[in-house]
């Protein structure tokens, strides 16, 4: 006992320090009128901040955007990385090197990617319109009505890797006896991999699109990077619009009540999620 | 002779049009870093002669030092992650310490938005006068890289057969000698893997360093983010900055590929 | 050198009684097994011994030393584990050096005596490599090094052979036996083949719910079982159990089967045993017995075989040498009795063996 809780307790001690206290901090700011210019200690002022979040029309566009967002790049990033996982799978030559190639995206700091991409797609100097210009086609990535698409598509450029990653090991995992057996059973390609190796992936994509989605969700580095916004406040995601509240407003007590929101909605996923797994599961 | 199926060739002609399609961004940026200020206005220059003027500008604005920063923040916090999360997991996974809890927290914690915690820190950085320094960014990077390190760690004990401690513990060691001698060698790659991924999620996180420490303590993602915001558009500069950021981690990467599926997942993918 | 106690011992995980006041005693310099289905408590008792288990009551000695509640590094015992539990990160050498090295003996010392250990078990060939490298037998003699070079005053051996093939495992076992014999330590053996235990032991302790259903030499156990348990556990192919009544000496099972037993056994309900190879088959055309039974199976092993018999309702096993086969096939009918004196009685409510003899 001693030594289970004496091995434990740094963990806790720190864990506490870093995760479980500002949380409860965040909780009583998020029920004060705390700002940052403020000087003194600030006024609880109960559920106004929640109830001015509620009925804030922008913080409800923000979601929109961000939900927008995250279904365009994590549908884009799913049909692409099981494309290429198969794909992958199959490869043997080269196999480490092309993997590693394919993979490194990912680990990259967002923001370098988002200023890339800022270079690149740029209407007047960037290579990729240019390149677009020559077969006739203008297109502006950061114009009205496309730059969240854009957004999407620098998130599908740098994380389609992981979904790579994980659906490829999926793949790997999956027991060879199944597949040979439909095989031998005469079935075509499409029809094995649409009724042996989807059902048999299937928990590795619910991880896999839980896991992207949580991340995409934060997205902020990119809009930072390259729209801050706009145009209007087309690409004003939840993150970056809680930025703006808490940062360039000062409004911490506000900001925080918007990140619970935020967190109150993530959390109401993951249990609708995997009660949905669990019902499949067990039916 | 083999007959070459269209799939066969849809396959290759998907990994060429992926490969371009992630080299080409990379490539360019690398190719910017050598131009100078009025050959990256022009789109369409492939072949000029390399002029070295940003990497010079970069290296003397202070990106090295940021760097610096940036991999003394990222040091701190896998060392202490690694330090107290090896321990922790090993309870955890072993002795069933804690419970679901505190596995639960730490999974749990992986998902917390950013902007819930980072109000906290700021205000405490701000009482306890430590507002930009690195301290904060630490212990905001620490509230990530913790639990995340901790979930691979779970899953890689809990990977070692229970006899091989039980063994140590027969042959004359202690619970603490087992677990160091024994136990710990095992997960020794598993516990690299994880500390290099902690270390790629703290080198390149910029919301947290934007927050915390925006001016004189800025970590490498908040530097090279200035090139680009406060002292006009400084391309070249911002593309040898950009390189400076992923050239470390992206040879890092290649070592831990295999052990990160197995990681992330926490076992829900053998790898 | 030492003799182990245990003293009412008992062991449960809340409402779960693991293991039921047992008190069983290992003589010095014997080789006890453990010998059960799996959920019996043997591996717990086994583990109890080693300080792995923490024990809910009762105490556990080693010679004159009671070491309940001590760390298993404090009681110097070595364990062979199913697994082998070899370090994955350490050479043949090191393994094998490892308990030493982990009571602070010096290095050059430890070394030299692995080296030693490993030239008496064969291995000196493979020193240098890990055990990875190793087949299931050589990963199996490291684990068997290691376990002796510290000369403790317990082996323990949690069924040390069921990861090897059949021939494997029958090598090792006579190999097993001779170390033992050699060093004469103390040593308990569990394991849940009954063959294994029949083999290798001086002393065979049959486990049954956490409690001991019997122990003594195997040729006791084997020869008189305590109970019907035992009886079914002990001895290969299985014991045949009928239920029936004993009238005036002789049984007639509840489906009408006679057997004249010729026992003094008291008329009322019994559970009568016998052994496979006290099954008497008579060919057809030689039946003399009042019970017949119809060949079902016929399982040739080289000299014997094992026929599957079915007899108003009852399904028995005899095994009959090869050269009494003529005239038996399938679906003949033969002729069936039991060895005179060869039979065991059983109490039909408790199962308890009853002790009579033929009268």
């Amino acid at each position: 006992m001693r030594f289970k809780y004496g091995m434990l307790a740094p963990l806790i001690a720190v864990f506490v320090a870093v995760v479980g206290f500002p949380l409860l901090y965040a909780l009583y700011l998020s029920f004060t009128d705390y700002k940052l210019t403020d000087r003194g200690a600030p006024d609880i002022v109960g559920i106004a901040n929640y109830a001015s979040t509620f009925t804030n029309a922008s913080f409800w566009e923000a979601f929109g955007v961000t939900a927008l967002y995250v279904v365009v790049a994590v549908g884009l990033e799913l049909v692409i990385g099981l494309a290429i996982a198969l794909s992958l799978q199959k490869q043997k030559w080269a196999r480490d090197v092309t993997r590693s190639m394919l993979l490194a995206p990912m680990f990259i700091t967002p923001i370098a990617v988002g200023l890339t991409f800022r270079f690149l797609l740029n209407d007047q100097i960037g290579a990729i319109p240019e390149l677009l210009r020559g077969i006739g086609i203008n297109y502006d990535f950061f114009g009205p009505g496309r730059a969240l698409f854009t957004l999407a598509f620098i998130d599908v450029w740098q994380w389609t890797p992981f979904m790579v990653l994980l659906l490829l090991a999926g793949l790997e995992s999956i027991p060879k006896q199944p597949l040979e057996a439909a095989r031998v059973d005469g079935g075509g390609p499409w029809y094995i991999f649409r009724r042996i190796t989807l059902p048999l992936l299937a928990p590795v994509l619910v991880v896999a699109i839980l896991l992207r989605a949580l991340d995409a969700l934060k997205v902020f580095e990119y809009v930072y990077a390259t729209t801050r916004g706009g145009p209007g406040t087309e690409t004003q995601t939840i993150q970056y619009f809680t930025y703006q509240t808490g940062i360039q407003f000062f409004r911490l007590g506000e900001a925080s009540s918007m990140a619970f929101v935020v967190l109150a909605v993530v959390l109401t996923v993951i249990v609708v999620a995997f009660r949905r797994l669990e019902r499949n599961r067990s039916a | 002779m083999r007959r070459v199926s269209g799939l066969a060739i849809a396959r290759i002609a998907l990994l060429w049009a992926a490969a371009i399609f992630v080299l080409f961004p990379m490539i360019w940026i690398a190719l910017a870093s050598f131009k100078t200020p009025s050959q990256l206005n022009d789109p369409n220059l492939v072949f000029f002669a390399p002029t070295f003027a940003s990497w010079e500008n970069v290296l003397s604005s202070g990106i090295l030092d940021a760097a610096g920063r940036s991999a003394i923040v990222g040091l701190t916090t896998v060392l202490i992650s690694v330090v107290v999360g090896s321990s922790g997991a090993y309870v955890i996974a072993k002795y069933r310490a804690g419970g679901t809890a505190t596995r639960f927290g730490m999974l749990a914690a992986q998902v917390l938005p950013p902007a819930v915690l980072v109000f906290p820190f700021l205000t405490m950085a701000y009482a306890l006068r430590l507002n930009d320094t690195l301290v904060p960014v630490i212990f905001a990077h620490l509230s990530f890289v913790l639990p995340v390190v901790t979930w691979f760690l779970i899953g890689f004990f809990e990977a070692v057969p229970r006899s091989l401690e039980e063994q140590a513990r027969v042959d004359g060691f202690s619970r603490f000698g087992a677990f160091w001698r024994v136990v710990l060698p095992q997960v020794l790659p598993g516990l690299g893997a994880a500390a290099i991924f902690g270390f790629t999620l703290s080198w390149n996180d910029m919301f947290y360093g934007l927050i915390l420490a925006p001016g004189k303590a800025a970590i490498l993602p908040v530097a090279i983010a200035g090139f680009n915001t406060f002292r006009g558009v400084q391309l070249g500069s911002m593309s040898a900055a950009i390189l400076i950021a992923v050239i470390p981690v992206v040879i890092a990467s290649f070592f831990i590929q295999r052990k990160l599926v197995q990681g992330i997942s926490g076992g829900a993918v053998k790898s | 050198m030492a003799t182990v106690t245990f003293t009412n011992v008992s062991k449960s995980y809340g409402q779960t009684q693991i293991v039921d006041d047992l008190n069983l005693v290992l003589p010095d310099g014997s080789l006890t097994v453990l010998v059960g289905p799996s959920g019996c408590g043997k591996s717990t008792s086994l583990r109890m011994l080693a300080g792995l288990e923490p024990i809910t009551s009762g105490d556990i000695a080693i010679g004159d030393r009671v070491v309940t509640g001590l760390e298993p590094k404090d009681r110097d015992v070595a364990m062979v584990f199913q697994n082998y539990a070899l370090y994955p990160h350490l050479s043949v050498r090191e393994n094998i050096a490892f308990p030493l090295r982990a009571t602070k003996t010096p290095r050059t010392e430890a070394l030299k005596r692995a080296d030693s250990v490993a030239d008496s078990l064969g291995l000196s060939h493979l020193l240098g490599r890990k055990p990875k490298d190793l087949s299931g037998g050589q990963q199996q003699r490291v684990a068997i090094g290691r376990a002796i070079i510290r000369q403790p005053s317990v082996f323990l051996f949690d069924e040390p052979l069921s990861n090897l093939d059949a021939k494997l495992r029958v090598e090792t076992r006579t190999e097993l036996l001779q170390i033992q014999r050699r060093l004469g330590i103390t040593s308990l053996y569990v394991t849940h083949d009954q063959e294994e235990a029949m083999t290798l032991s001086d002393r065979m302790v049959v486990m049954r719910e956490g409690r001991i259903a019997q122990q003594g030499t195997p040729l006791e156990v084997y020869s008189a079982p305590a109970n019907t348990f035992v009886a079914a556990f002990v001895g290969s192919p299985k014991m045949n159990l009928i239920d029936g009544v004993i009238e005036r000496g002789t049984f007639v099972s509840e489906t009408g089967v006679r057997f004249e037993l010729q026992t003094d056994q008291e008329d009322g309900a019994v559970t009568l045993g016998v052994r496979p190879d006290d099954l008497l088959v008579e060919a057809p055309g030689a039946i003399s017995a009042p019970a017949t039974a119809t060949v079902g199976l016929i399982e040739l092993l080289g000299p014997r075989a094992i026929v599957s018999l079915s007899a108003s309702g009852l399904t028995l096993t005899s095994v009959v040498e090869a050269s009494n086969l003529s005239g038996m096939a399938e679906s003949a009918t033969v002729g069936i009795r039991v060895r005179p004196g060869a039979w065991h009685l059983f109490d039909r409510e408790s199962g308890e063996r009853l002790n009579v003899r033929e009268s």
